[in-house]
């Protein structure tokens, strides 16, 4: 019989892929257990140098673990549109920030396109999209394209943004892929630090050097605004009680002419700055900023200080080709040296140049770092950015400089993380089930069913080898859901061979040989098989398609076991059948 | 080994009976979701949850004033894990200060009990806004593509039925949820997109299982006259009970032990495919058949079924 020796050399041959295709899983199990059973630091290093290469291949073919039962970071982040719309807008006012605001604030809760809603917004307020964007004689619709092709743009630039930053990091195997028009996925397994990991992603690393305006003209924009909050035409400044200078209240000023407020005012300083009626109250082309870290003064109280700039910065980050972090002449101040490419160094030499003895603030992502006074022209290009802590945040700022500034504001709008002792525990656990849940169903299937069980079981081993293999030949990981995807197919899977024995039984039962019986139960119960079957691969295709990060793992796993067990329940069964009948070792009483 | 050997139960016979059983879950089932509503997680609701765990056993309202004293929104409850809490609080876009609010608060006030942060998941609303699109698109195409395939493959009845049966399942795991969300600390029976996917397992199990009796049935109907349907049913069904017991009983099998042993995350899932499991069973039996029958007596026209096997 051919057809009988093709089965049995395919099931000789998907045995033996998913053999092969888990061994470097195996290989790198054994030498993690070989590692640590070194009683000597020396020892294991001897070995890992001795078998360096086997032991990194077998890392990378071998089965992945997901970020849940590894631990790691799972990002979602949005590019900010609004404000890469806003950026693209030619002459803004009023009336436009209103309705941006708008547009941002529906953006904020939904999926929906946001250059329909900014259409759509324009639209209702029969205002033309060309009034703000790009040329007068363009029409809304070759706007909305405009538009849409520059958001896809900066989507594309910011993911190569962020996954410069993670490389330069140093993060083992990140995934970073995009998803709509608007967002970034960002996969990290096992990273440790992600307070800082979060914040070299979220910065939009944009780099200005800003002049300093007057200290009287700072005093000055101060005391109007003091007397506008004095008079409560200010909305924002909801102090609670009255004062004659609310103002001064948060902000001293010294004699010298310089401003500082009390770190714990920052965010109600802050949120002054923001509002409307107090921009309007600063002389034109200029904002005040406050500096990105606190200070603390004499009296052991931090404070940071507030600077009034011009709003037109001389110079942008893009000239910025090199930043090293190092520590500062006195040697304990981490600083951040830069230097600039030709037209930056030409440019920072004339800025320097004209403007000695005045300030220039180094300003990132609208906090100041420094501002220090120009003592003479800088010919070279260089420049350096100090005020930082620490040099771990010198190293940052290092990585996100050289990155790149992103084009738009990004946020984090999803995430989850798992850190490694859950993980640990979340293996320990999924570990626990599959092994349990085999066994309850390999057990159950012996007793009900004699040696056919037996049969069915070696089907169901075949079945895990399978989805474990495909998982770990197409590289893809194994989750926790994907561990209950596996543990929940076991159960299913045998619904096949209890479809067939329950029709081989029926049939024994209206006095056919074994033989016969056992050909009629797989035929009979063919139909069904591919049917139900057929039913729950949908389900799991929809899930997969429609599900996202840990849903799919579970899809996955559940899919590939579904196909499998049809295989598996099927044709090895039955050849474990033909084989037994060959030998005149079944009887009616094999179906228990 | 045998538990039902050739049983003739007259099942259609109390199939009044357990349509008045499922309507009246039913409506137990919509009266609680009206009133009380379901328990949505993180995934469709937003928000952040963070997960603490403490390497001393410390009571849960000492935790909780050292939160609230330092300005942490949020409900904290007991997690299902060793010495944990988990922290529902509004979503911020910035976990970074969340952390440091909550191990600033809990360093200082409980010096002797260290904790750590083992888990955080933060969702937007716009990600659950997107989130819930999906889990409704995903659940309208499963439907579809099951009353599809069982169309074509026997009759567009049986397909009706089947789908019929499969919103009586999830409909009633949903209703359960509903009534039982919060009741349990050990499960809160939150919605999530984990559900999401127990819905969608229920529903293919469920189909598979109704589409093994209808196969029955299929193979037996052939050249019968209609007065003889009823018999042919209640034998198809009788012939398919041993199988469809024995292959719920493995499924519930490793269902349970996924709920006993994969840990809080799994657990709400394995609740509703367990609950789904044994609705299935039930329901493919006592609704998916005899609604077909009760149609076919009402329409009194000879079934033409498709791909029937010549035997």
């Amino acid at each position: 019989m051919k057809n009988k020796r093709f089965n049995l050399l395919l099931i000789a041959v998907v045995t033996l892929i998913a053999l092969w295709s888990l061994w470097p899983t195996w290989r790198d199990y054994s030498f993690s257990r070989q590692l640590s059973s070194f009683s000597s630091q020396q020892d294991s290093l001897n070995f890992v140098l001795s078998h360096r290469n086997e032991i990194e291949d077998a890392r990378q073919k071998s089965l992945k673990l997901g970020l849940d039962l590894k631990g790691g970071m799972h990002l979602v982040m949005e590019v900010d549109q609004v404000d890469l719309f806003s950026e693209k807008a030619w002459n803004r006012d009023a009336r436009f920030d209103s309705l941006m605001a708008a547009v941002a604030k529906e953006a904020r809760t939904s999926d929906a396109d946001v250059v329909d809603l900014l259409s759509a917004a324009f639209k209702k307020d029969n205002i033309r999209l060309s009034r703000y964007f790009y040329d007068i004689r363009n029409t809304d619709g070759e706007i909305q394209g405009k538009l849409r092709t520059e958001a896809e743009d900066a989507l594309v630039r910011a993911r190569e943004i962020i996954r410069n930053r993670i490389d330069q990091y140093g993060v083992a195997e990140p995934m970073i892929t995009t998803q709509g028009n608007r967002k970034i996925i960002i996969e990290l397994p096992g990273v440790s630090d992600e307070n800082r990991m979060r914040n070299l992603l979220k910065g939009t690393a944009k780099l200005e050097f800003r002049l300093l305006r007057e200290p009287d003209a700072l005093v000055r924009t101060l005391d109007r605004i003091n007397s506008a909050m004095a008079a409560g035409t200010v909305a924002a400044a909801s102090t609670g009680k009255p004062s004659t200078s609310p103002l001064f209240d948060l902000v001293s000023v010294s004699p010298g002419g310089s401003a500082v407020i009390d770190a714990r005012n920052r965010d109600l300083v802050s949120s002054l700055l923001r509002d409307a009626t107090v921009r309007e109250l600063l002389p034109p082309d200029s904002e005040m900023l406050i500096s990105a870290r606190p200070e603390t003064g004499s009296d052991a109280v931090s404070y940071h200080d507030l600077y009034l700039v011009k709003k037109t910065p001389e110079l942008t980050g893009g000239v910025i080709t090199e930043a090293k972090a190092t520590f500062g002449s006195q040697g304990v101040q981490p600083e951040v040296l830069m230097s600039m490419n030709s037209e930056g160094t030409s440019k920072w030499a004339r800025i320097t140049g004209a403007n000695i003895g005045k300030r220039v603030a180094i300003v990132l992502d609208g906090a100041v770092y420094s501002a220090p006074v120009v003592q003479s022209k800088i010919p070279n290009g260089n420049s350096v950015i100090n005020g930082i802590q620490s040099l771990e945040e010198a190293k940052d700022l290092e990585i996100v400089l050289k990155a790149g500034a992103l084009p738009a504001p990004v946020r984090i709008i999803e995430e989850r993380t798992v850190g490694p002792s859950l993980g640990a525990d979340y293996i320990r656990a999924g570990f626990q089930s599959m092994i349990w849940g085999f066994s309850a169903v390999v057990i159950f299937m012996i007793i009900y069913y004699r040696m056919a069980g037996l049969a069915a079981d070696t089907a169901l081993i075949l079945n895990v080898l399978i989805v474990l293999s495909v998982l770990a030949g197409f590289n893809a990981s194994l989750s926790l859901p994907g561990i209950a995807g596996i543990v929940l197919t076991v159960g299913m899977a045998v619904d096949a061979n209890v479809l067939i024995y329950e029709r081989i039984r029926e049939e024994i039962a209206d006095g056919r040989t074994v033989t016969a019986a056992v050909t009629q139960g797989y035929d009979k119960a063919f139909s069904s098989i591919l049917d139900s079957h057929v039913t729950t691969l949908a389900a799991a295709f929809l899930l997969y398609t429609y599900g996202i990060g840990p849903i799919q793992g579970f899809a996955v796993t559940l899919m590939i076991g579904t196909a499998a067990s049809l295989f598996t329940a099927i044709v090895v069964t039955r050849e474990i059948f033909q084989f037994l009948l060959s030998r005149n070792k079944m009887t009616a009483k094999s179906f228990g | 080994m045998r538990i039902f050997n050739s049983t003739s139960i007259n099942f259609l016979r109390y199939r009044k009976i357990a349509y008045g059983v499922s309507l009246a879950i039913l409506l137990a089932g919509f009266v609680s979701l009206a009133v009380k509503g379901l328990n949505y997680g993180i995934d469709f609701r937003g928000g952040s949850e963070v997960v603490i765990r403490f390497e001393k056993d410390v009571p849960v309202g000492e935790v909780r004033s050292v939160l609230r004293d330092a300005g942490v929104s949020g409900t904290l409850k007991q997690y299902g894990l060793d010495r944990s809490f988990l922290l529902s609080t509004v979503f911020n876009g910035d976990t970074n200060d969340l952390k440091l609010l909550i191990t600033s608060a809990l360093n200082a006030r409980m010096k002797d009990s260290p904790h750590e942060i083992v888990r955080i998941d933060a969702v937007g609303p716009s990600i659950a806004s997107d989130l819930k699109w999906s889990a409704v698109k995903a659940m309208v195409a499963a439907l579809l593509a099951i009353l599809l395939y069982v169309g074509i493959r026997f009759e567009l009845k049986f397909a009706a039925a089947g789908v019929v049966a499969i919103f009586h399942d999830v409909l009633i795991v949903l209703g359960l949820f509903s009534l039982l969300g919060g009741v349990f600390d050990v499960m809160p029976l939150e919605m999530d997109q984990s559900i999401i996917a127990a819905f969608l397992t229920i529903a293919g199990y469920s189909i598979t299982d109704t589409v093994v009796v209808y196969d029955r049935i299929r193979e037996r109907i052939r050249n019968q006259k209609p007065s003889e349907y009823e018999r042919i049913f209640n034998e198809s069904i009788n012939q398919t009970l041993s199988r469809t017991i024995i292959t719920s009983g493995t499924t519930l099998l490793t269902v349970f032990v996924l709920f006993i042993f994969a840990g809080p995350a799994i657990r709400g899932f394995a609740f509703a495919v367990f609950a789904g499991i044994l609705i299935g069973t039930y329901s493919s039996i006592f609704v998916a058949a005899p609604l077909v029958f009760d149609w076919l007596k009402f329409s009194k026209t000879p079934v033409k079924l498709r791909g029937s096997q010549k035997s």
